[in-house]
């Protein structure tokens, strides 16, 4: 009898003594569970779809994959489920696999919970198969039963309890069934006694296994049989995480010797490469079998899945289609994300413009509505346009367009160095960096992802784009600003995929990353978990940025603010007070401003560095402004704005395009866009990456060499202009 | 012997052997393309260098070069 086995779901067992034998942990308590599962097979959805539970997200400790702490009070118990990444089996192959195998063999977790899906049971049970190894309690929960009852199946629950000797429990969470019986049935397992689970292999395996794990008893650290017999196995079928763990051990040379031996003869006996493969094949044919036998449906003809790829991959049209569906995307991040912006922008600026009143005047005063309010404004009013993004990109991913996208785009990114899943951030990089950053965990091979994120910023993001426009409508008055425009995006993007070709010939030679992806069906998206999964981003968002954005608008504030000059001050105002033309009270003020600027600590850094932009022609306001750039990218205009004398400009501003063309030379005006186009992204931009990449090594070359190409490629377009006599 | 890149579009076959390396080997193992499995080409890019290959209710995207490592004889 199984602890919560049989028709009744919540009770313990029907049987009352078996019950009360069963029963050793008296005690209530904490119970640690782990849930696991290969990916796609609706974890997140029976997590979201559990009642009373709170989440809590953060990292595994080390990496950055995202880890999900579902708590729950039940009964007078406290059930913590960890909600591991998706796993496909113990040889774990991306960087989140591994994760979720160490936590599984390292953390020591009183009941794991396996979740399946019903429509590829047999290949599911592969992974449980594996699991059910560690010989721990655990409980297999099958998902997805409503689309096994679509077809007319059945899934006999009872016999698979009997094969497997675990709880089973069948749930669909898309209609929120069965879900709340895991947390009941997660108590009656922890309480049980016994566990029943185990597998037996083939008679020649198992003598092996067993020999095995009477040599690793010798040490301390197996003495425990289901522990040492779970080593042995990990041992034979190669798991080099495990034989690293026995390297060690002063077992490790017998282990050692009879390990070979038994790879051997066990290779000779079964006539195959691998003890890998044996094991493997063993498996297969367990699960095969128990899919035979516990579900009935009969096999699908066309599904409506593949009449939808008839068209959307289809070789010549998928290609088009989904060059549309990105172009739209693109649109709807702009043209959607537009509408609240101004809204955002006035509450920031009306908020600073109330609090400079009510707040006593200083220091404390202008650094937070002069620095730190604005800022923090230009960093919330993309929110919006975030938001689609990720709402589009989500949509993509959850209803299984994204891996599509990636087959489809394969093909293309492979001349570069890249893989097809990596367009994704790509082309989100266009929208916001930030949130590229972030789109671009769904790479799972390290090496892809490190590449990816390095070219990130040449795809032009949205804050870039006020720049453009004001250089455009200053220089280029005969040509149609809109195709410069469109010239300046898709040159970045070029530019990026060559330098991803470069450095993935450079820095990370070698064989290209083979391409194996799961294709998952269509499905209809939840909106309870989209919604989950937006408010979720959003709050990590804000709390990144907005941590981020207010310490450098600071730093940025107090450079450009001090040291304070008094006397000039006074000067002027004495002046402005003394003329009584409203022109050239303005005109005062504004020379005031850029004086003191001049004379701050930012002024002085401009100065300073001025020499590294002067062979591009650019003079110590636009070195300056290029700088201040570094903050964020909207401050760039601002800055213009400032230095040029003009105050509180915006871009559509005439003046100030006057001024510039008055002011910069045509071809240093190539060589901003250059360096504009090119250079480190904005702080919150750097701040993600070194957030998601722990390397040292990377972070200083990302933080260094983008500098590097767009000084050299500005001056390249510099000197060429000057050699066709511009 | 034939592997999954000479099949056509809806061509049906068995997995005859897997010569792929680890660890893409077990990776389409435990994505059910194994020995004995039946598989069917879903798709391919114009120029045949990636392949939707369905297995066992699983669809697996895969480049020519893994295509290649998994031989095939028709069905029977
Ligand atoms: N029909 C059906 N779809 C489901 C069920 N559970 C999840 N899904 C869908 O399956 C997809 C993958 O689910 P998700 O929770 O993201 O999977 P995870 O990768 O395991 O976390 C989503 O589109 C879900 O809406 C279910 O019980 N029935």
């Amino acid at each position: 009898m199984h602890p919560c086995g049989g028709d009744k779901m919540s009770g313990c067992c029907g049987n009352k003594t078996n019950c009360e034998k069963s029963t050793i942990k008296a005690e209530k308590g904490e119970i640690k569970v782990a849930i696991v599962g290969q990916p796609n097979v609706g974890k997140s959805s029976i997590i979201n779809a559990l009642s009373n539970a709170k989440l809590h997200v953060g990292n595994f400790s080390g990496v950055t994959v995202e880890k999900k702490e579902v708590y729950v009070k039940k009964n007078g118990y406290d059930v913590l489920m960890t909600d591991l990444p998706g796993i496909y089996a113990f040889n774990a192959y991306t960087p989140e696999e591994q994760v979720a195998k160490d936590f599984l063999i390292k953390e020591d977790c009183d009941v794991i919970v396996n979740v399946v899906d019903a429509n590829t049971l047999s290949r599911n049970l592969i992974f449980t198969l594996q699991l059910l190894d560690m010989h721990k309690k655990m409980i297999l929960v099958i998902n997805m039963v409503d689309e096994i009852e679509k077809r007319d199946g059945k899934i006999n629950k009872k016999r698979i309890e009997k094969l497997l000797g675990v709880p089973v429990i069948l749930t669909s969470a898309k209609q929120n069934r069965g879900v709340d019986e895991i947390i009941d049935c997660i108590i009656d397992t922890y309480n049980a006694h016994i566990v029943k689970n185990k597998i037996y292999y083939n008679e020649k395996i198992e003598q092996r296994i067993e020999d095995l794990a009477k040599i690793l008893q010798k040490s301390q650290h197996f003495r425990d049989k289901d522990y040492s017999r779970f080593i042995a196995i990990r041992l034979l079928d190669r798991d080099e995480n495990i034989y690293k763990i026995i390297h060690d051990l002063p077992i490790f040379i017998e282990a050692h010797k009879a390990l070979e031996k038994m790879y051997a003869k066990l290779e000779a006996e079964f006539d195959e490469d691998s003890t890998t493969d044996i094991l493997a094949n063993e498996r297969v044919a367990i699960a095969r079998n128990l899919q035979m036998e516990a579900i009935d449906v009969k096999e699908e003809e066309e599904s409506l899945s593949e009449k939808i790829d008839n068209f959307l991959i289809h070789p010549i049209l998928g290609l088009p289609i989904f060059l549309f569906f990105m172009w739209a995307l693109f649109q709807l991040t702009f043209v959607l994300g537009n509408y609240p912006m101004n809204v955002i922008s006035s509450i920031f600026s009306e908020t600073s413009a109330f609090l400079a009143d009510l707040l006593p005047k200083g220091v404390f005063n202008s650094v937070l509505t002069d620095g730190i309010l604005p800022a923090v404004g230009a960093i919330v009013m993309f929110l919006p346009n975030i938001l689609v993004l990720f709402l589009g990109l989500n949509l993509l991913e959850q209803t299984g367009y994204m891996s599509r996208a990636a087959y489809l785009m394969d093909g293309f990114m492979k001349r570069f160095g890249l893989q097809g899943k990596a367009f994704v951030p790509l082309v989100s990089g266009f929208g916001c960096t930030v949130p590229a950053y972030m789109a671009a965990r769904t790479l799972k091979n390290p090496k892809d992802r490190i590449i990816t994120m390095l070219v990130l910023g040449f795809m032009s993001c949205g804050a870039r784009l006020p720049i453009y426009v004001l250089l455009v409508s200053a220089f280029f008055t005969n040509e149609n600003p809109g195709n410069i425009l469109f010239f300046i995006y898709i040159g970045g993007a070029i530019l990026g995929l060559i330098v991803a070709k470069i450095l993935r010939t450079v820095l990370f030679r070698g064989e290209p990353e083979p391409f194996v992806m799961e294709i998952p069906p269509y499905r209809f998206p939840s909106f309870k978990a989209l919604g989950m999964d937006l408010w979720i981003k959003t709050k990590m968002f804000l709390k990144k940025a907005g941590s981020f954005i207010a310490i450098a608008a600071m730093i940025i504030w107090f450079l450009s603010a001090y040291p304070a000059n008094d006397d000039m001050v006074q000067k002027y105002n004495a002046k402005i007070e003394q003329t009584s033309s409203v022109q050239q009270k303005e005109q005062l003020k504004n020379d005031l401003n850029s004086k003191l600027l001049e004379n701050s600590y930012l002024g002085s850094v401009g100065k300073f560095i001025e020499p590294v932009f002067a062979p591009l022609g650019m003079d110590w306001r636009l070195s300056v402004a290029v700088v201040a750039g570094l903050s964020a990218k909207e401050v760039v205009v601002s800055t213009l704005g400032t230095l040029y004398s003009m105050g509180g400009v915006n871009e559509t501003n005439k003046g100030l395009i006057e001024k510039i063309r008055a002011n910069v030379d045509f071809k240093a005006a190539i060589a901003l866009i250059i360096i504009i186009m090119i250079y480190s992204p904005c702080l919150a931009a750097m701040g993600t990456f070194y957030a998601e990449v722990p390397q040292w090594a990377w972070r200083v070359f990302y933080t260094i060499y983008p500098n590097v190409v767009a000084w050299l490629m500005a001056f390249g377009a510099y000197k060429t202009l000057a050699l066709m006599g511009y | 012997m034939k592997n999954i890149s000479d099949l056509k579009i809806d061509e049906e076959a068995i997995v005859a052997k897997m010569i792929a390396k680890e660890p893409v080997k077990g990776r389409l193992l435990s994505m059910g393309i194994v020995k004995g499995a039946k598989i069917k080409v879903v798709a391919h890019t114009l120029a045949r260098q990636t392949w939707d290959i369905l297995s066992d209710n699983t669809k697996v995207a895969l480049r020519e070069e893994e295509a290649r490592c998994i031989l095939v004889e028709e069905t029977k």
